[in-house]
């Protein structure tokens, strides 16, 4: 759970990074997010990532799952008054129902992107003028319909809150004990959530009204 | 002062149960809550009809038999405190007050609020001593412990087996009572020795027993009446790691 969760996070981290390419004016963006995407495409070490990257999401959401099930089983009986909210966060309550959200989003995300680039389903993809697939325009022409573009930033609430509790529990799963580092785990915590959400949240609108 | 209590009744572990409603007159703000309980208890066995069973001993927040859960917070609604340290002051004439046992699937229900809490008792056995052959009180000095150390394995020894930490956390991850009784002994060089079995067959024993894994929330060190802290269950974590892959 921690060590996959963690590598997801990792990758969010440069998943954003080169979405922000998308932002540049787009004599830039369309080449450099194109040729960046094609190279990332052939290099023969990303291909593993990749698959460690499927590994690792099939992985967290199973064991999810599953720990998330036993954890019920370990507690069949709910309490008829249970005021948690003063004991804890909302966040930290309901990390399943916040990782099932991020799934919902990750499957039409998946539908949008990998499936057309990758596995050619769907509408085809044109070539720019390098020669290279045209992401660019796939993400363009998305970000277009408005419904996708809510779509996208609504459900990057749901991805901050998983990411900012996940984050945290992930070092203590794993044995991180130390008091003044745990102080500013929750503080890194918070920032990198923050980030996260608003970051990918924001790229959807840009695009749409430019 | 005047409440209503709404409360579990459960005949024996197999019987369903059910809430019963009391109303219940003449209390006072300083009364403890389990007085409260004795008060109506009292003109329930009068009037011919089954006491409520719930457990308690010293009456001074030090035993930790007290494990009621009081309108949605274990010993209610106070941070760090037992029931038996709970006064009625804490509520207002005229409030309902539901009151249920701890519930777990490690904590069967014995009859009304008593919970069978030998599953923590089982954990102990697996390591919470040592093997160390002690005597009489030796020197205090003659193994020299360094303050900062002694203060560290006091904390987590503080612990009072309330299973509060179990009734509150929504997996009923027994995560803090564990890290607790395992931290106390495996920070002294006293249980040094049995330091990597203890962290090893405890965790073991917390799993057989049904308890659910730790997704550190952090209600249990918010209801814990002894303060003990969730870091505790990270330091665990790695003193299991470490003897899982290093012995
Ligand atoms: C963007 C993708 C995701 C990232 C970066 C991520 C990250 C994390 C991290 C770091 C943890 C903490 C692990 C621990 O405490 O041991 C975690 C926990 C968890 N994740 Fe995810 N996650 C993602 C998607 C999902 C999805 C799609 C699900 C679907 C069910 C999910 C369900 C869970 C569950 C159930 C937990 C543990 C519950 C808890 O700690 O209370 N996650 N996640
Ligand atoms: S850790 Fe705290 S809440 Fe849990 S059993 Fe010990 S004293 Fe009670
Ligand atoms: S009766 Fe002993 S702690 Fe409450």
């Amino acid at each position: 759970m921690a060590l996959t969760g963690l590598f997801l996070c990792l990758f969010l981290m440069v998943h954003l990074s080169a979405n922000s390419i998308l932002l540049l004016p787009e004599s830039t963006a369309r080449a450099l997010y194109n040729s960046y995407s094609t190279t990332l495409r052939e290099s023969l070490l990303v291909k593993i990532v990749a698959y460690v990257l499927y590994l690792s999401i099939l992985l967290h959401v199973g064991y999810g799952l599953l720990i998330t099930l036993a954890n019920q089983r370990a507690k069949p009986k709910k309490y008829a008054v249970n005021t948690f909210g003063e004991n804890s966060s909302w966040t930290s309550q309901n990390m399943g129902l916040l990782g099932t959200m991020v799934l919902l989003f990750l499957v039409v995300h998946l539908a949008n992107f990998w499936a057309r680039i990758k596995l050619g389903m769907g509408a085809g993809v044109g070539m720019d003028a390098q020669g290279h697939v045209d992401v660019y325009e796939v993400t363009y022409s998305l970000f277009q319909n408005l419904y996708f573009v809510v779509f996208y930033t609504l459900l990057m609430v749901p991805l901050g809150l998983h990411l900012h509790h996940g984050l945290k529990s992930a070092f203590m799963t794993l044995g991180f004990y130390h008091k003044k580092g745990l102080r500013v785990l929750a503080k890194v915590s918070l920032v990198y959530a923050a980030i996260m959400a608003i970051g990918f949240g924001i790229i959807p609108f840009i695009v749409y009204l430019k | 002062m005047n409440v209503n209590f709404k409360i579990w009744r459960q005949d024996n572990p197999h019987s369903k149960g059910h809430f019963e409603q009391y109303g219940v007159e003449g209390l006072t703000g300083d009364m403890s809550f389990l007085e409260a309980l004795d008060h109506l208890n009292e003109r329930l066995v009068a009037n011919n009809e089954k006491a409520i069973a719930y457990e308690y001993d010293c009456r001074e927040g030090i035993c930790g038999q007290c494990g009621i859960f009081i309108n949605g917070r274990a010993h209610g609604p106070h941070d760090h405190m037992t029931t038996c340290q709970l006064h009625m002051r804490s509520f207002s004439d005229g409030d309902t007050i539901v009151v249920e046992p701890w519930r777990a699937a490690a904590f069967p229900i014995i009859k009304d609020l008593v919970v069978d809490r030998s599953a923590l008792d089982n954990i102990i056995e697996q390591g919470a001593y040592i093997t160390a052959k002690t005597g009489t009180a030796p020197e205090a000095n003659a193994i020299l412990i360094a303050k900062d150390l002694a203060d560290k394995a006091m904390d987590a020894a503080a612990c009072i087996g309330c299973g509060a930490c179990v009734a509150t956390c929504k997996n009923a991850s027994a995560a803090l009572f564990t890290a607790a009784k395992i931290n106390h002994l495996n920070s002294l060089p006293q249980g040094a020795h049995e330091a990597s079995k203890r962290v090893m067959q405890m965790t073991k024993q917390m799993e057989l027993e049904g308890f659910g894994s730790c997704t550190f929330t952090g209600a249990c060190e918010v209801e814990c009446p002894e303060g003990i802290s969730i870091v505790n269950i990270a330091e665990m974590n790695a003193r299991r790691a470490k003897a899982k892959w290093w012995g």
